[in-house]
């Protein structure tokens, strides 16, 4: 895998969930390949300095995520045997949260549903021109 | 290995370096201990392994009491070094080599060139980093199976302070159980999986680090006046403390961030916002809740 991961121990946010948020998006950028072999928990654990059992445990929710797969002796791969199934998986999983961020602060600062539609309609049309 | 410390009070006269600790160390976890200077962490690690004896409470190593036995598959590298100053750093491998049958020769010389240190060297010519290096070389040497290490990067240079931490990890991934205390939060929040922070010998924070970064948040709400009522959130067990700078009431959760949100915006909130916690924000949170989270929330 090439070194892309990095992780910022000093964040709020749980070491495992930079690590899979991270995997997610090199997948879906094809930057992780399917089929592609990911390091051992021990390898990436020692080159980010950092717990093996969070990345375990960030594999493990991947494996959940459908995003990867380990095979016991070999290691863990990049799921999707020539499909774009696991960049898709990868995309919507980043994508989903993105949104349910930015919905959860709208609400948090005041819109109403309509409002959220209304803009989300609006920055479709302006990233999307060509199919609208 | 386990390690399972119960009811643990160590007194003296009529201080309590060590009240009533209890804490659960799960096998193959990497453990940091935090606190303040005089916490107990150097006399939990003592009572822990037998080195002073504890005025009541019980500590179990895989569920049984501290035994000759354990002491072969374990390793402690102590706050202020145990080494014979007279000896040279070689001597103290060899007496490794005669105390422990797990001592692994290669190992030992890989770890002394890591942390480049010369086996004819006299530990009383040693600096301080050179002693703790020396310390945690020993430690490793044994590959043992539980390793307790009272601040062991004391006097180290960054450099050799990653090193430590990537011995630890190493270790760790190879299903050794790691307990260590720090200054350094940095260290724990990238090394430890669990941990306890010790206040005045009590515990004041104890978890796994990533359910307790994930739990920890500021909720703030902003109202349209100044007096609004708090209903129960003032007394909810969740909330660890509240502030009010005018329409602002800002409430520091241990887990809920979610209700205590939603509630907020069922009190008429005009926004709601859940911020982030790091552990560093987390242990000054514990450690002193009436200093921390103004600080917390003036800088960022």
């Amino acid at each position: 895998m090439p070194a892309v991961l990095t992780v910022d121990p000093r964040s709020g946010v749980p070491i495992y969930l930079q690590i899979i948020d991270q995997v997610k998006r090199s997948v879906a950028l094809g930057v992780l390949a399917p089929g592609e072999q990911l390091p051992t928990v021990k390898q990436l654990a020692l080159d980010l300095t950092v717990n093996p059992n969070t990345v375990a445990k960030a594999y493990r929710e991947l494996e959940r995520d459908e995003i990867i797969e380990t095979s016991p002796g070999r290691g863990s791969f990049v799921r999707g045997n020539g499909t774009a199934q696991s960049a898709y998986a990868a995309a919507s999983d980043v994508t989903a949260e993105t949104l349910a961020q930015a919905v959860r602060e709208a609400r948090s600062i005041g819109l109403r549903p309509a409002q959220v539609r209304e803009l989300f309609e609006a920055a479709l049309a302006r990233w999307f021109p060509e199919e609208q | 290995m386990s390690i399972t410390i119960e009811h643990l009070t160590k007194r003296y006269g009529s201080f309590a370096a060590v009240d009533d600790v209890s804490i659960d160390i799960p096998s193959g976890c990497v453990f940091g201990l935090l606190g303040p200077n005089g916490a107990g962490k150097t006399t939990t690690f003592k009572c822990m392994l037998g080195m002073a004896a504890s005025t009541s409470g019980s500590v179990a190593f895989d569920g049984l009491p501290l035994a000759p036995k354990t002491f072969e598959k374990l390793a402690y590298v102590p706050e202020r070094s145990a080494l014979w100053e007279w000896m040279t750093a070689g001597e103290h491998l060899e007496m490794q080599r005669r105390a422990f049958s797990r001592y692994n020769p290669n190992r030992a010389s890989e770890l002394m060139q890591l942390f480049q240190l010369d086996p004819r060297k006299r530990v009383g010519k040693m600096s301080k980093g050179m002693r703790t290096a020396l310390s945690v070389v020993l430690a490793f040497s044994i590959e043992p199976e539980l390793l307790v290490l009272d601040e062991p990067t004391s006097g180290l240079d960054p450099v050799n302070q990653r090193s430590v931490l990537k011995l630890m990890i190493d270790a760790s991934a190879q299903g050794s159980t790691i307990v260590f205390s720090s200054h350094q939060i940095g260290q724990v929040e990238r090394a430890a999986d669990h941990l306890a922070v010790l206040k005045q010998g009590k515990v004041v924070l104890a978890g796994a680090v990533d359910d307790l970064k994930r739990d920890s948040k500021i909720v703030e709400g902003i109202f349209e006046s100044e007096s609004v009522a708090l209903n129960g959130l003032a007394g909810d067990p969740r909330v660890s403390r509240v502030e009010r700078t005018g329409r602002i009431i800002r409430f520091t959760v241990s887990e809920g961030s979610d209700a205590v949100a939603a509630e907020l915006s069922r009190m008429g909130a005009q926004s709601v916002r859940v911020v982030d916690l790091n552990l560093e924000d987390i242990f000054l949170n514990a450690v002193d809740p009436a200093g921390a989270a103004a600080d917390v929330v003036e800088s960022r």
